[in-house]
């Protein structure tokens, strides 16, 4: 029944079809364009690693905005994994309204990505704002959320931590897996709460929290729509994240080989990043099948 | 032997045990409050939000309350109506008629990529599933720019088409995955049973596989339908007639247009444009939930 | 004509692992043959590659005088119900039964009509509208059943159908299943089976021959009787019958067989079965229910017995060998654990196997079987 084989590959062309037209050749496409010069009207012409000399020793925007993302990320993915986490672990405890509550932290989530909601944050943190009506009720001065340099960004974290009912729905889910007869023998064996919690729990979720940490990590440094709708990049370019820059660079200025190698610099640091973290994963992350202890 | 140390321990057991349960108590009331506290704080912009869309502008930012004194619809009127030629219904169509596509054509294909990884042999085929693998992680702003280049080139530029084509050919690699998961975790009984019958791989695809699948299939038309609707490079890359605008770059057009202090218009239209989400998340929310969780915990 | 016919069947896994052996077996139009033998002795995968569920590496296989190795499963003519029952779980039991006649492009009043003689001969005609999550082991088998039935195959292809059912069920089953086998077969309609099973009860109760298989291989194919009677090694005698056929290694010396420091001569009848094959090591067969308590015989001494009621299992040591005894209860009476006691073999019962080739050497010429 060799005809079982061919009809494996027919039911899954179109998606060959579309990795080679759309993810493939594009990716090789890029890599290629980062050493031309093009700007959409004439041919791409060759100009070697000028580009990326350009980038490394003169872009000062580049580096800011690198800087800016790395601080962004290493800032917010913790932040937000860490309070996902944190949620979830109580909720777990056979809480009634579980679900109500889960639907609530949730919610945020599916609705985050959108330009209503970053319509939304532009409203909460100007001056007179959500934010400092609440800041005020609690007796704190108002504080410049969009002007200042280093609080703006902080806004774009706090959106991006708003959503972490995502995470968090994953978390519960993990953690509602694990057997419940492991808590019984450590409590049997006198254990106490927060002695369980890290020494069983937290290893036995080291799988989920590492895959959330990539996946999320991967996202964070693709954020585009929050920078662009509610900083504009500023003040300052304290928020110009890169994928503003490369958004900016290719299609404000139309230099596309110049994006293209901006692009190629983000993503050899993302894939770097996400390298560092499978390499440690060996020394913290626990799977359940392992035959080693 | 003595009765009085007896006595006593059994008292100071109870007395333990009334603590411990007076301590878990208030551990639980505790937790409740913490629980609570953030719900609110989370939800309440968007119970502002939802409020002042129908206060006036003036009252907008007097307040943090979100009951409007004087509940108006001028925000939803006049924001409907937008400062181009086209009212908003021509925006939620345009969603509409590139969402419609998409949806169908990311069940059909991720279906069809998830039936052959799952149930058949063939020559790469673990290659291939390592390439599913490394689209998921792959960051895509490193094709963008190609990607716009191939679509200038075969003149799909200001259409909807390059929106949609290439999840209809299981361009997200996520739904390939999570399908592939569901499937592997079905019993390949069913599809035998239906080959006996006479059924070809097409047939036990649409009238067995499909059916069992159902459960995962509505989670990715739900995620994909979500996901669309809050696409904003995509459209603001490839779109640049007004008249095409989805409402996610509409709402941003507003934002740009509008005069300083029209907010409540803005933030009415806000309202509309989460609703669809909202609506169909309450209505699915299991699919939601058991999708997400699935993808995640076995990933 | 359903008769099936395997060639030199076999089947390798990945290039390496020969799970089936060049398998030769013929199977009568209308025959109940019933694959038996320990998990691991690929008669499941015998009988999918019959089925056309797995890929035949060499070989072929035969239905109704037609090569079928390259035909799919659906134009074989055959029928499968498997062991998890396999029904379609989100069709009713009307539509599971319809489904194949629907491929087939059957119009509906046929297919109506085929569903309730189905549902009538099964007696599930208050489950056709139950989803199949509904309905108890025992229905879901006979919808099951009844899906294989209504497509009116040559052959029925069973795989272990009543391993998940209770014990009850399965001896009621066993006997729907042997009803229904009859009647096609007195009815004139194509009734060949296939039946593969790991329990030796269902093998022997419910087949017109048994093929017993290891490690791929067929150890013989036989009637019941035969096989219990004549077994043609020491897997076959050892597999079938329970308690176990005693199986005492030693050798022969003359017309004696000696077991450790025991001699038992052997009665002539033996000897004339035997006639010139005299294998070095042998292994002396007889079965429990073989063995009558007396005065002359194999002595072995009581290591415990067994109350089955109106019999006991007399357990028994032989010079370090284990021996099982069926004697009747008032024989036991007098007896104790520890007792030494003399236990004689049924001469017409005796059977000597080759040590070294597993062969039974004490079968008659005309009764050495395939």
């Amino acid at each position: 029944m060799k005809g079982r084989r061919a009809l494996g590959l027919a039911y899954l062309s179109p998606y060959i079809i579309g990795l080679l037209v759309f993810t493939a050749i594009p990716f090789l496409a890029s890599l290629y364009l980062g050493f031309t010069k093009y700007d959409l009207m004439n041919p791409p012409r060759w100009v070697g690693f000028d580009n990326f000399e350009k980038l490394f020793t003169r872009d000062r925007t580049f580096w800011k905005s690198l800087q800016v993302t790395l601080l962004y990320v290493f800032l917010t993915v913790p932040l937000k994994l860490a309070f996902a986490l944190f949620i979830a672990a109580i909720l777990n405890d056979k809480l009634r309204f579980i679900n109500f509550f889960r639907t609530a932290f949730y919610v945020p989530s599916i609705l985050g990505g959108s330009i209503a909601i970053a319509v939304l944050w532009r409203y909460i943190f100007a001056s007179e704002g959500l934010a400092n009506m609440a800041l005020a009720v609690v007796g704190l001065g108002p504080v410049d959320w969009f002007g200042d340099p280093t609080n703006a960004l902080f806004t774009l974290t706090l959106l991006r931590c708003w959503q972490f009912g995502s995470a968090m729905v994953i978390f519960l889910a993990a953690l509602q897996s694990i057997d419940k007869s492991l808590y019984e023998a450590a409590r049997i064996d006198g254990a106490s709460r927060t002695r369980i919690f890290f020494a069983i729990t937290l290893p036995l979720l080291t799988p989920v929290i590492f895959f959330n940490l990539i996946m999320q990590m991967v996202q964070a440094f693709q954020e585009f729509n929050g920078p662009y709708i509610i900083t504009q990049g500023g003040p300052l370019k304290s928020t110009y994240l890169l994928p503003l820059y490369i958004y900016d660079e290719a299609f404000k200025k139309f230099n596309m080989g110049y994006a293209s190698a901006i692009a190629w610099v983000l993503f050899v640091i993302i894939m770097a990043l996400t390298l560092v973290a499978f390499w440690s994963s060996k020394r913290w992350v626990y799977y359940a099948g392992d035959k080693r202890s | 032997m003595d009765i009085h140390a007896d006595i006593a321990a059994t008292v100071s057991d109870e007395a333990d045990a009334a603590r411990r349960a007076r301590a878990r108590t208030i551990s639980a009331a505790l937790r409740y409050t913490l629980l609570f506290a953030v719900g609110l704080v989370m939800l309440y912009p968007l119970i502002w939000l939802v409020g002042a869309s129908f206060k006036t502008n003036t009252e907008i930012f007097s307040g943090a309350g979100f009951i409007p004194r004087n509940p108006t619809l001028s925000g939803y009127v006049a924001g409907w109506q937008t400062s181009t030629p086209y009212t908003f219904a021509r925006f939620f169509w345009n969603t509409f008629l590139i969402i419609l596509p998409k949806v169908i054509g990311t069940a059909i294909s991720c279906t069809m990529a998830a039936y052959a990884f799952a149930r058949f042999d063939f020559p790469l085929k673990r290659t291939l599933f390592a390439t599913v693998i490394a689209v998921l992680l792959l960051p895509n702003v490193v094709t963008r720019i190609p990607q716009y280049m191939l679509f200038r080139d075969l003149g799909w530029l200001d259409s909807f088409l390059p929106l949609w084509v290439p999840s209809a050919l299981a361009g997200d690699a996520f739904f390939v995955f999570m399908l592939v998961q569901f499937l592997r975790s079905l019993p390949g009984d069913m599809e035998e049973a239906a080959r006996v019958d006479g059924a070809n791989s097409l047939q036990t695809l649409v009238y067995i596989v499909v059916p069992m699948l159902a459960p995962a299939l509505i989670s990715v038309c739900l995620f994909q339908f979500m996901w669309t609707m809050n696409d904003f490079l995509g459209p603001l890359i490839y779109l640049s007639s007004v008249d095409k605008y989805p409402v996610s770059l509409a709402l941003k057009l507003s934002i740009d247009t509008t005069e300083a202090f029209e907010w409540n218009r803005i933030l009415a239209m806000s309202v509309l444009t989460i609703l669809p989400a909202l609506a169909i998340f309450f209505a699915a929310q299991r699919y939601f939930i058991e999708g997400i969780s699935a993808g995640g915990v076995k990933g | 004509m359903a008769r099936v016919q395997l060639r030199n069947l076999e089947k390798v896994y990945g290039g390496a692992v020969k799970a089936v052996h060049g398998i030769d077996l013929d199977i009568a139009d209308g025959e109940f043959m019933v694959f038996v033998g320990p998990s691991g002795c690929a008669k499941s995968t015998t009988l999918r590659m019959v089925a056309g569920l797995e890929e035949v590496t060499g070989g072929e296989i035969l239905i109704g005088g037609r090569r079928v190795n390259d035909l799919p499963p659906g134009k074989r003519s055959i029928a499968m119900v498997f062991q998890n029952y396999a029904l379609y779980p989100h069709m009713k039991v009307r539509g599971n039964l319809a489904f194949g006649l629907k491929i087939a492009g059957k119009r509906k009043p046929e297919i109506e009509a085929a569903i309730a003689e189905v549902a009538r001969i099964l007696e599930i005609e208050p489950l056709l509208d139950r989803l199949p999550k509904q309905l108890s082991g025992g229905q879901a088998q006979r919808v099951a059943l009844g899906r294989a039935l209504i497509k009116k195959p040559g052959v029925f292809l069973f795989d272990e159908p009543l391993s998940n059912l209770d014990a009850k069920l399965r001896a009621s089953m066993r006997v729907r299943i042997t009803d229904l086998h009859r009647r096609l077969r007195a009815e004139g309609l194509s009734s060949t089976v296939i039946y593969v099973t790991h329990d030796q009860t269902e093998a022997m109760t419910m087949g017109d021959r048994i093929c017993v298989m290891q490690a791929g291989r067929i150890m013989q194919v036989a009637t019941p009787k035969e096989l219990y009677t004549s077994p043609a090694n020491l897997f076959v005698a050892g597999f079938i019958g329970t308690p176990e056929m005693n199986l005492l290694d030693g050798r022969l010396d003359g017309g004696d067989f000696v077991i450790g420091g025991q001699r038992l001569a052997l009665d002539p009848e033996v000897l004339a079965r035997l006639g010139a094959r005299r294998p070095a090591a042998a292994v002396l067969g007889i079965r429990p229910q073989h063995l009558t308590l007396g005065t002359a015989g194999l002595e072995a001494r009581i290591t415990h017995a067994e109350f089955m009621g109106h019999e006991v299992n007399l357990h028994a040591d032989l010079e370090g060998r284990k021996l099982v005894a069926v004697v009747g209860a008032a024989d036991y009476d007098a007896l104790a654990e520890g007792d030494r006691v003399r236990l004689r073999p049924a001469a017409e019962h005796v059977h000597v196997f080759d040590a070294a080739e597993g062969h039974n050497v004490s079968l008659r010429p005309d009764r050495l079987a395939a």
